[in-house]
């Protein structure tokens, strides 16, 4: 293929790629050209793209959910009070030290336990509790398609959960695939939570991605759970977790996280 | 400039950014999210990103809308692909890439309102119609078939094409030219 045609081709794959319509085939031969050096996009495509979602979108006359809305504003507080000058914040190279080092897992969730986490500056909306129940359909469910995840991913990760001084009695399991985006915690012992008061939330920490923990999903254990099979719930894509961190937070769950109550900690590494 | 101010730590901004992009930043989203639960989620991370990159708006490059639309974009799009399991591609580049506010950039593409229109009139009447469908009207690939009857293959060669015409007039309009010159 000649030069100008290598690159005009790029340049349809860039345009499906910001589009997101590209088809699997387009998509190596999109990785393959885009490892050449010549064949470097700028952001124009993306912009054009961008400018014609706000020339259209713009004059709809679309208003923000009220909750919505109120939600963002009631977070800006918080979100610009994330990174006081004088707050605790743990930096990636800081966390990569943290998680490697030998402590044990309790000691190493209690100074998680201090530190301050900010994954966005507004409040999740709280998730239906009953949906939330592990009633047997879904518990069945659930392990179903951890078996399966088991069973099919290539790049597995498993780690044991150990409990902090309180909930040394639990014991469990997480599985995690980065390829799929999927994982799954297997939880025993684990005392049930009143979801009207405290909910636990699962964390996911990435410091490759992000000094801060992605949230991932909060989750209710009833009184005769047994073992309980949690699925993860991430928003955001996580590609190399070093550490797993359950806590007790308000009911619904938050993002601004005081990590007052931490409960587990599952070391990837 | 409100992304100037935001810039700056401005909290007041944040919340004018907020009431002035949000049903923008909700609009995008909902084009590429249908999960109400999700789509909080793309709106507050897309504002996370804006706060954290507002430094690096540069009035020249592009509006003020445009940038927020990227942001949206990004964040929508990501999440889309990673719902549909489709095979993975890299990430949309993260806020850092975007043009430093005092990098020159071969990226400029100020167009205002009348800009976009202007240049919208100049592309092919059906390539308009589909970008109609597509961008107004919000219709997915399979849905612009059904509607025209065209093939999906001539339906995405349209938008990729017309995406990359449109960029370019739009250069020769920030260069001061007639989107319609060579």
């Amino acid at each position: 293929m000649k030069n100008q045609d290598t690159s005009d081709r790029f340049e349809e794959l860039e345009a499906g790629r910001i589009l997101g319509d590209l088809v699997p085939s387009e998509v190596q031969d999109w990785k393959i050209l885009s490892a050449n050096p010549n064949n470097q996009a700028d952001l124009s495509l993306e912009l054009a793209a961008a400018a014609l979602d706000a020339e259209f979108l713009t004059n709809e006359n679309t208003v923000l959910p009220e909750e919505l809305l109120k939600k963002l504003h009631n977070g800006i507080s918080e979100f610009v009070k994330a990174e006081p000058e004088n707050a605790v914040i743990v930096r990636p190279a800081r966390w990569q030290g943290l998680l490697a080092s030998s402590k044990a897992a309790w000691s190493i969730a209690a100074l998680f336990a201090v530190l301050f986490i900010a994954k966005s500056f507004v409040e999740k909306t709280p998730v239906d509790p009953e949906g939330l129940m592990a009633t047997a359909p879904e518990k069945s469910s659930s392990s179903e398609a951890r078996e399966t995840l088991i069973s099919k991913a290539g790049d597995l990760i498993q780690s044991e959960f150990g409990g902090t001084e309180n909930y040394n009695q639990m014991s469990g399991t997480v599985v995690w695939s980065d390829a799929l985006q999927e994982g799954y915690m297997s939880l025993t012992n684990l005392p049930a939570n009143d979801p009207g008061a405290k909910q636990y939330q699962l964390w996911i920490v990435d410091p490759g991605r992000d000094e801060k923990p992605v949230d991932g999903g909060v989750f209710d254990i009833s009184a005769n759970d047994g073992t309980a099979i949690i699925p993860i719930r991430n928003p955001l894509m996580v590609t190399n977790p070093q550490a797993f961190v359950i806590t007790l937070e308000q009911s619904g769950g938050v993002v601004v996280s005081k990590q007052e109550i931490v409960v587990a900690l599952a070391k990837t590494s | 400039m409100v992304l100037l101010r935001v810039a700056q730590g401005d909290e007041r901004a944040m919340e004018q950014c907020i009431t002035k992009f949000g049903p923008l930043v909700w609009s995008i989203a909902k084009r590429h999210v249908q999960d109400h639960s999700a789509l909080e989620d793309i709106v507050q991370e897309a504002f996370t990103d804006l706060w954290k990159s507002a430094k690096r708006y540069n009035p020249a490059i592009a509006t003020e809308s445009t940038f927020v639309g990227l942001l949206a974009r990004r964040r929508a799009i990501d999440f889309a692909r990673k719902e549909s399991r489709r095979p993975q591609l890299e990430p949309l580049p993260d806020a850092d890439s975007l043009p430093h506010a005092s990098i020159e950039s071969s990226a400029t593409l100020r167009c205002e309102s009348e800009d976009v229109r202007a240049a919208l009139k100049e592309l092919p009447e059906e390539t308009q119609q589909i970008f109609s469908l597509h961008f107004d009207e919000g219709m997915t690939h399979p849905e612009i078939v059904e509607k025209t009857g065209l093939p999906l293959g001539t339906v995405k060669t349209r938008l990729r094409r017309g995406l990359i015409d449109l960029r370019n007039k739009f250069r020769r309009l920030d260069s001061g030219q007639s989107p319609s010159n060579p």
